[in-house]
């Protein structure tokens, strides 16, 4: 997936210079550099592949946290930075609680390096992400593009395993995911799940899945889970309470995805059970 | 204070934590009667030896308070290195005119908390030797009360981020025994190690065990504060 920076300044001058510098000193990371001069322009032009914002505070129609805010439901992942010379202390930050941006102070000494150092960093580590993300994540993506999803005979056969897996643990529901960049895709679905679309990762339960160092994960009670109770709502209205799901993992040791079971109703399962999946 | 080459940050001697690469960020892990916050002010103060910018994200201690409790275990500390950004909503008045010092009303601005940091961080890096810049985060499970799990968690790793690209030093405090494992291990993927701490009934302040970092003395140590 191609990857995009948004630069959003009204100054004209300070905005090309920021363009330019960061289109060449990032070069590596093969970044499209879109910018804008206004809050509505910049709304419009955030993807979900956009991986950092970059804005002034003051916007001729809004402010730069107006934009943090849009950035949070279009590409929930990108990092934010406030690069302006306005004070932070001036800064009602009170709206603003349930998301975060960084800030570089235009008139700092060494504003212009930080900045380029900020983005690179925040860009390759996905350090405004909130989710961890494995140390292997490069590789790890990699990994899952190398495979031909498409093959002929692999759907039918992810098909056969969440009927089993459905089958043997009695749930309503079961899914074979792969996490992506940012999304987990359903690969195979068994019940309700054929009418998910996809999920933001930072949304998807599987994502800490492929961290676990025995390859399975047992949620009992979503509502109860620190990691996901921010999220039950959405969990419990697509019928997951409880959840147990296995790592994929290719030759090479890196995890795909996970194979799930979900049931609607708060759940334990034994070690027995985890072996199984 | 162990010697530290190639910009290592180094510790003092009653620490047994060999000098870790710039750009670490640590996770100290102790329970409240183990000196673990203690632990983790002393390895930000030990940056007054070198002459480091030292910056506190302070939430249950006053600005006041920490710059009293930093003198005691370093009456050389060298304050106009010294940065605070106060949570604790208790206290406005200004330790000294020498410590920058920044209020946030309430732990669940973590937006506000992370603006007035990079700006503090900034303004560090730019008056102090090499931009060496040493984080203390006490505590994190102080803002847990605040913030659900999942905000607190960006917010640490857009953290760790800024001190993994200034190639700084983050020391970030956590009670374990507080909260269950699934916050602590979730927490812990922030850090690139932890320090584990643990009450003693010998002389020393406690014993700490690292974890996750090559190059550290193995098994249970004991260490002497200041």
């Amino acid at each position: 997936m191609p990857h995009r920076l948004l630069c959003v300044d009204p100054d004209d001058v300070t905005r090309s210079e920021t363009v330019e510098r960061l289109g060449t000193e990032l070069a590596d990371l093969d970044l499209t550099v879109d910018s804008c001069v206004t809050l509505r322009d910049a709304e419009r032009a955030l993807r979900s592949e956009t991986v950092a914002v970059i804005t002034e505070y003051d916007l001729p129609d809004g402010s730069g946290l107006d934009l943090v805010r849009a950035a949070r439901d279009v590409c929930p992942d990108a990092g934010c930075i406030l690069y302006t010379d306005t004070d932070p202390d001036t800064i009602d930050t009170t709206d603003l609680r349930g998301s975060l941006t960084e800030y570089v102070g235009k008139d700092s000494l060494f504003g212009r390096d930080r900045l380029t150092k900020l983005v690179r960093t925040t860009v390759e580590t996905r350090s405004q992400a909130s989710y961890p993300v494995p140390q292997t994540e490069g590789d790890r993506l990699a990994a899952l593009r190398s495979y031909d999803l498409d093959r002929e005979g692999l759907q039918a056969s992810l098909d056969r395993l969440t009927d089993l897996a459905a089958t043997h643990f009695d749930v309503e529901i079961a899914s074979i995911n792969i996490i992506e960049e940012h999304s987990q895709e359903y690969l195979a679905c068994y019940g309700a799940t054929a009418e998910w679309d996809p999920t933001d990762r930072e949304d998807s339960i599987c994502t800490f899945t492929i961290l676990e160092d025995d390859g399975v994960l047992v949620v009992e009670d979503v509502t109860e889970d620190p990691r996901f109770d921010s999220r039950s709502e959405t969990l419990i209205g697509m019928g997951i309470r409880s959840y147990m799901g296995a790592s994929l993992v290719a030759e090479s040791g890196l995890a795909l995805g996970s194979l799930c079971v979900y049931d609607e109703q708060p759940r334990s399962f034994s070690s027995a059970d985890e072996d199984y999946l | 204070m162990s010697d530290a080459s190639g910009g290592e940050y180094a510790f003092a001697e009653g620490v047994p934590i060999e000098p870790v690469p710039p750009g670490t960020t640590l996770l100290v892990a102790g329970p409240g009667l183990s000196r673990a916050e203690d632990l983790a002010r002393t390895m930000v103060t030990d940056g007054t030896e070198r002459d480091d910018g030292m910056l506190f994200i302070s939430t249950n201690m006053t600005a006041k308070k920490l710059l009293a409790a930093c003198r005691r275990g370093q009456p050389s500390l060298r304050t106009q290195h010294l940065g605070i950004i106060d949570c604790s909503g208790q206290d406005l008045s200004r330790p000294n005119d020498e410590v920058d010092v920044k209020y946030v009303s309430t732990q669940s601005d973590l937006t506000g908390i992370g603006m007035k940091f990079s700006a503090l961080y900034e303004s560090l890096y730019q008056t102090v030797p090499d931009g060496r810049v040493r984080t203390g985060l006490i505590s994190l499970s102080s803002l847990l009360m605040y913030v659900d799990l999942r905000k607190l968690f960006r917010f640490a790793q857009t953290l760790s981020g800024r001190i993994d690209s200034a190639d700084g030093l983050g020391v970030f405090a956590i009670d374990p025994s507080t909260h269950d494992t699934q916050t602590v291990n979730t927490l812990g993927q922030v850090a690139d190690g932890r320090i584990e701490v643990r009450e003693t009934d010998g002389d020393a302040d406690g014993e700490l065990r690292v974890r996750g970092i090559r190059d550290q003395p193995d098994g249970w140590q004991p260490f002497t504060l200041p």
